[in-house]
């Protein structure tokens, strides 16, 4: 579909709001220049949106809530189509389920993970109402290990080893552990709600996600999808999910988030995907640090990728979409 | 998951969607099943090595719609984790040439959702013409609900891409691995990626919280009508199916019974697979044992190389 080259510089990005971190190499430019080359454009994503209002993963799917929130994502990242946006926001409201959660598509009857990335979109755009009960949702959802039963079973059974079992991050489907992807989205859906309507219980949900995040910190600094260490092996960070606990970290200051700063940028360098390089972009810019990217050209195959590298340039522009 | 739906919904799923049953699958695998082994590496003659063996096993597709299901599981520049393309193409071109009428190659990994990277990073676009346009990614495909009639794990439904839903017949096509949690990773387990990540996540972590056995045996019974071909040119041992090295054996096992490959894949291995609890429910022990399966090619004894194995699974050597 396109190529997100990922060539760039390592350096603060012109939207820096931290000036107060030092993790960066000095000298350098200040703008990244990892410009994709070629990218599905804002134009053939919105084209891609089907008659129901919603976009499909793949041209002549299904509408599903994942690429319909990152397809209305990137139209607020750069200038869109009114008339796009107003259907794929009542798309969206129309998926919205009684429990106040999205279900990954409507064929599917149970509210998903994907209620975090729907939440990240403006509350005044998707409605206060939708919003608040997606928020709602989202604080009552936890990872099914940090469960008491599951606990007292684990703590019978002898079986301590692994990750603390008492931070509680989110799960991609209800009923099942939580993992890095998941619970990264939470805390930034989360934090996007506090922005407006400070409560209490959302901070303190958001420090425990951070927590969560902050403990899967694997050995090389990254993270991976799920443990940092799996029958006493480390496991690899992963460039997707590194930058999105990046991501879900901002405003994060911790030896731990410097050193994760650090492998991120050795990931963008030898990344072989273009949505895993976005996400470190986003990351990283988080944090006032543009990526270099690998020399070689990454295809952007995908709407999502399309997408995730409409908001990565954004953001190395100075507009981080997430963090508004 | 089947916790929530309502009886109006469960009447839905069955008159809209595939009910699949163990008792199809038995019926079907009734004759004593039959396995090759071949020796094989990745060269040119693994495409006539391969459309051989699906005449040998008299696979009729003439006018059906076949989904080839390798294993992409990770960026690897080797030939270790992922299915080798040039196997994948080979599987593709042998049943083209007996006259499917639809050949997708369609795979859904559990852990990483950048499908097409991954693939590419494998050599699947390089080898295979047109590879994006034959590709279905399992884990973002549209999705139906079907029930699990006398399931084994505490699953009463699951959502399946509409894809694997609607093929003839599903080819299995794994590497021959160890797994850190089962004990090997063969044709049943590869499964797995028939379940979509765009609904259960990256990883497909509801399988593991109902029984990553019991689900393995839930997918085989799932999708009856399948054909295994394991690679084995080059296999995993140790802590696989991701961290562990790489083990040459330089063979294909083929056949139409799964766990009548995935015991002889065992075998190969010096794996006992009557210790392998999947196998074990989806088979029952007398079905796994060797005098029951007729194998064909090379004897076992001839290509059989240890696999080392982690800790936890010393117990299941042969």
């Amino acid at each position: 579909m396109g190529t997100n080259a990922g060539i760039g510089a390592v350096g603060r990005t012109s939207g820096d709001r931290r000036d107060s971190y030092v993790g960066t190499s000095p000298g350098m430019p200040n703008r990244a220049e990892s410009v994709p080359a070629k990218l599905m454009d804002l134009a053939s994503i919105i084209r891609l949106q089907n008659h129901d209002g919603g976009w499909p993963y793949r041209n002549g799917g299904s509408s599903w809530t994942e690429p319909t929130v990152f397809a209305l994502l990137a139209q607020s990242a750069q200038p869109g189509d009114r008339q796009s946006v107003e259907r794929g926001l009542a798309w969206l409201r129309a998926a919205q389920r009684q429990d106040g959660g999205w279900p990954p598509c409507p064929s599917v009857a149970q509210s998903t993970w994907v209620t975090a990335m729907a939440a990240l979109l403006p509350a005044d755009q998707l409605g206060r109402a939708c919003h608040t009960n997606a928020i709602n949702w989202l604080m009552e959802q936890t990872g099914k290990e940090t469960s008491l039963a599951y606990r007292l079973r684990n703590e019978l059974i002898g079986d301590g080893a692994g990750a603390d079992e008492t931070h509680r991050g989110w799960p991609f489907f209800p009923g099942a552990a939580a993992w890095v992807t998941p619970t990264a989205f939470g805390v930034l859906a989360l934090e996007k709600a506090r922005r407006h309507q400070a409560a209490i219980a959302v901070e303190q949900r958001i420090l425990v996600g951070r927590e969560f995040l902050l403990d899967r910190i694997c050995k090389d600094g990254g993270w991976n999808y799920g443990r940092s260490n799996v029958l006493g092996v480390d496991a690899p960070s992963y460039p997707e999910t590194t930058g999105q606990a990046l991501l879900a970290l901002n405003q994060v200051r911790s030896a731990k988030v410097d050193r994760a700063l650090t492998a991120a940028q050795d990931e963008a360098r030898a990344c072989q995907s273009s949505e895993g390089l976005s996400w470190l972009q986003l990351g990283l810019q988080a944090h006032g640090v543009a990526a270099a990217g690998p020399a070689r050209k990454l295809e952007c195959r995908r709407l999502v990728d399309s997408a995730v590298s409409i908001l990565a340039q954004a953001a190395l522009g100075g507009r981080n979409i997430f963090l508004e | 998951m089947g916790n929530g739906i309502t009886r109006r919904e469960a009447l839905a799923v069955a008159a809209g969607c595939i009910t699949l049953t163990r008792c199809s699958m038995l019926g079907a695998r009734s004759a004593v099943p039959r396995v090759s082994i071949v020796r094989a590496g990745y060269t040119q003659s693994i495409y006539d090595t391969v459309r051989r063996l699906l005449v040998e096993h008299r696979v009729d597709v003439r006018g059906k719609r076949v989904v080839v299901k390798p294993n992409l599981v990770e960026f690897d520049p080797g030939t270790t984790i992922n299915t080798h393309p040039m196997l994948v193409h080979a599987a593709v071109e042998g049943f083209r040439a007996l006259g499917a009428a639809d050949v997708r190659i369609a795979e859904g990994p559990g852990h990483r959702r950048v499908t097409l990277d991954l693939a590419d990073a494998a050599g699947y676009f390089e080898t295979i013409p047109q590879f994006e346009d034959l590709f279905t990614d399992l884990n973002l495909d549209d999705v139906s609900q079907v029930l699990l009639r006398d399931p084994f794990s505490r699953l009463t439904s699951l959502y399946f891409p509409n894809t694997a839903l609607g093929a003839d017949l599903i080819v299995s096509l794994p590497k021959m691995k160890t797994h850190h949690w089962v004990g090997a990773t063969l044709s049943m387990k590869n499964f797995f990626g028939l379940v979509p990540g765009g609904i259960y996540g990256w990883p497909k972590n509801v399988l593991h919280w109902a029984g990553i056995d019991e689900c393995i045996a839930d997918l085989h019974a799932a999708f009856p009508r399948h054909f295994a071909i394991v690679d084995g040119v080059v296999g995993m041992e140790g802590n696989g199916p991701i961290q562990g090295n790489p083990k040459p054996v330089g063979v294909l096992v083929v056949g139409g019974d799964m766990t009548a490959v995935d015991a002889t894949c065992c075998r190969i291995m010096r794996i006992n697979p009557s210790m392998i609890r999947y196998l074990r429910l989806a088979a029952g022990p007398s079905r796994l044992e060797e005098q029951n399966i007729r194998q064909i090619g090379e004897a076992i004894k001839n290509v059989q190389t240890p696999f080392d194995l982690i800790e936890p699974f010393q117990n299941i050597r042969l």
